[in-house]
């Protein structure tokens, strides 16, 4: 999904959407003195369809934002009071860009997705009153204290239904060609708990009531489906920054276990060491699923650390179960799938290049590996145990190869989805 | 002299890149190109009919849209809208299809130093996906040069901000020549060796200058190999998408 806090990255059939949350702290309403803003801002960008034009927004860029920004604010899913700091002088101003990269219609649903994926992975610098008076704000970098994730409630999706004029033929998620010949629309934004925060029916052709109750009834049971996906996601990648916590202080026992994976790089040219890795791990991928599975819990961080040190075959085991095929990655796609429509084909589509890169970086130095990239299957926080790998398997392959592999180190980093060590 | 960079690379070396193409559906050409944690996306629209007010009907003109990672557009996109708009009228041939226009669309999606150099690269590999007649492609780098004198090759952003001066270097493509004769030698001196833009900030000397425009050029050798090899394994799948 994301290889940094607040940002996401959607892709729900053909279309293509980005979102980033940023956060800042202004002056807030004074009619709202304790409560901090929320604002979207939606980018028609001209790369996703031929006739969006820079500028001035269109009539349809502006309802898609007003249909994101009423599923958001009215329905109070994200907690704004908890956002001020001061009363009166200081709240955080949080701001949504949702880049739109490629239109294949149904881009409401979409981008209301990509916002509430960046919203429930954005992460605040936490903030606290010193200085004389206690009225000096003391901004805390991320380096000094943990920064905070947002207080959102609920999780409201948008379902968007298409009508055509034959009374009873209507879709679900309607492609740019369906919207291109459908005869009226129908957005309703509810959330898993089956409470409906909007609707959208902007005009268009009359529907019959039981139609819209039929409709309503299938968008409860999507919004359930759709809330799922994005807690697992999001759960992925909250344990692959954790790990990469971890990374930045690697005072804890990780560092022997790194030892054995230095030593190992460094015995042939990195290459092949990576080539016999990947074949170790395409053997084996069930057998460690299996073991690591077998123990969950606390217990079962001990036990995988302890069996890290000195024995680095067992490392190979712990790590192959995140290896899948070598060939079904792209370092640098951090897309996730986030919907079931989706199809994954940016990281398809990256498949040879990525492949075609091995060979120039054989020319280049190989950075020196860092113990970072060890702890990948090592800590896993008891957490991700519980975490279905249904979802995110092929992504939690990525992060294992890349710790493994001496050369793309930085890859680790851009993992969005995790080392799920179970 | 030897330096310690923060993530450990040798003042040489290049981080690691990634570029793929056909990665948009609407679009007639979009890569992604990425060099280490920069990662740019350029999307291209191909010829549509008719040009801007003050450009000259006679010639395709090309119109470039920088759409930065978050917040408004401001004066710094405007100057990479033209610095990447004058490159690429140099390297596209633009007496094909006159009265025409071209549009790019770059978004960035993540800028950790060389930013610029990136945009081009993606927007170049682009070029190729959408089919755009072309002289020849571009590769894009960036030097910096320290304090001592010595210069490091695509910086980080961390390292950009800490060096005295960097310069955005654009070279062509070098020519894999099927005739004999060897690359195309302009003035006794190959093509390669030609700069097609250069940006600079900061001040440097001259030598440093020239010791940059060296280590460029040799680096764009290797950026060349990267990216004719991944624009290369596109071909037979490329036939199909004949915009």
């Amino acid at each position: 999904m994301c290889r940094e806090d607040g940002s996401s990255e959607v892709q729900l059939g053909q279309t293509h959407i980005m979102g980033f949350v940023t956060g800042q702290l202004v002056q807030p309403y004074r009619d709202r003195p304790n409560e901090g803003t929320l604002s979207i801002f939606t980018e028609f960008s001209p790369m996703a369809d031929p006739s969006f034009e820079t500028g001035r927004p269109s009539e349809s860029a502006v309802e898609l934002g007003r249909i994101v920004d009423r599923g958001l604010r009215e329905s109070r899913a994200v907690d704004t009071e908890s956002l001020c700091v001061l009363a009166g002088k200081l709240v955080w101003a949080i701001r949504i860009d949702l880049h739109i990269l490629d239109n294949g219609g149904n881009l409401v649903d979409a981008a209301n997705i990509a916002a509430l994926a960046s919203l429930l992975t954005f992460r605040r610098p936490e903030c606290s009153l010193g200085g004389e008076d206690d009225l000096e704000v003391i901004v805390h970098p991320p380096e000094e204290r943990e920064p905070l994730p947002l207080i959102i409630h609920h999780l409201p999706i948008a379902v968007t239904f298409g009508f055509f004029s034959s009374e009873s033929l209507l879709v679900i998620d309607p492609t740019h060609h369906e919207e291109a010949v459908m005869v009226g629309k129908m957005t309703a934004t509810l959330n898993a708990n089956g409470d409906v925060c909007a609707i959208q029916k902007p005009g268009g052709e009359g529907v019959l009531q039981s139609v819209i109750m039929q409709c309503l009834r299938l968008a409860s049971r999507m919004a359930s489906d759709i809330t799922k996906k994005i807690k697992d996601a999001v759960e992925t990648y909250n344990t692959e920054r954790a790990l990469r916590k971890i990374k930045r202080h690697p005072t804890s026992i990780t560092l022997d276990g790194s030892v054995n994976l230095k030593e190992k790089l460094n015995e042939p040219s990195g290459h092949n060491v990576v080539n016999e890795l990947s074949r170790k791990h395409l053997e084996k991928p069930r057998l460690a699923s299996a073991e690591n599975a077998s123990s969950p819990g606390n217990n079962g961080e001990g036990e995988s650390k302890s069996s890290n040190f000195g024995r680095s075959s067992r490392r190979d085991g712990a790590t192959s179960n995140f290896v899948g095929g070598a060939a079904s990655w792209d370092p640098y796609s951090r897309g996730v799938d986030s919907d079931f429509l989706k199809a994954s084909l940016a990281s398809r589509g990256t498949l040879t290049p990525k492949k075609k890169q091995q060979d120039p970086t054989g020319e280049r130095k190989p950075n020196e590996s860092k113990p970072e990239e060890s702890p990948g299957d090592v800590i896993p926080t008891t957490s991700a145990m519980d975490v279905s790998e249904t979802g995110v398997h092929k992504g939690g392959e990525k992060t294992l190869k890349d710790a493994v592999k001496p050369k793309h180190k930085r890859k680790k980093k851009a993992f969005s989805s995790t080392a799920d060590a179970s | 002299m030897e330096v310690d960079r923060a993530d450990g690379r040798n003042p040489n070396q290049l981080r690691p890149l990634a570029c793929s193409c056909s990665i948009l559906h609407r679009a007639h050409g979009s890569a992604s190109w990425s060099q280490g944690d920069t990662k740019v996306l350029a999307a291209v629209y191909g010829p549509k009919a008719g040009t801007k007010k003050n450009e000259n009907p006679e010639k395709a003109s090309i119109e470039v849209i920088w759409k930065p990672r978050t917040g408004q557009i401001g004066k710094p996109e405007k100057e990479y809208e033209i610095i990447l708009k004058r490159t690429l009228q140099s390297i596209c041939i633009l007496t094909i299809n006159p009265n025409t226009t071209t549009s790019f669309i770059i978004q960035v999606v993540h800028d950790d130093g060389a930013l610029l150099p990136c945009a081009i690269n993606a927007a170049c590999a682009a070029l190729v996906d959408a089919g755009i007649p072309m002289k020849h492609l571009a590769v894009a780098i960036c030097c910096c040069s320290a304090e001592s004198g010595y210069c490091i090759l695509d910086p980080t952003k961390l390292e950009e901000q800490k060096m005295k001066a960097f310069a955005y270097l654009v070279f062509p493509n070098s020519i894999l020549s099927v005739l004999p004769e060897g690359s195309s030698l302009v003035q006794g001196e190959p093509m390669e060796h030609g700069i097609i833009t250069s940006v600079t900030h900061g001040a440097m000397s001259v030598d440093d200058y020239f010791h940059c425009l060296e280590r460029g050029r040799a680096a764009s050798a290797k950026l060349s190999d990267f990216l004719r090899r991944s624009l290369q394994s596109k071909l037979p799948g490329d036939l199909s998408k004949a915009g």
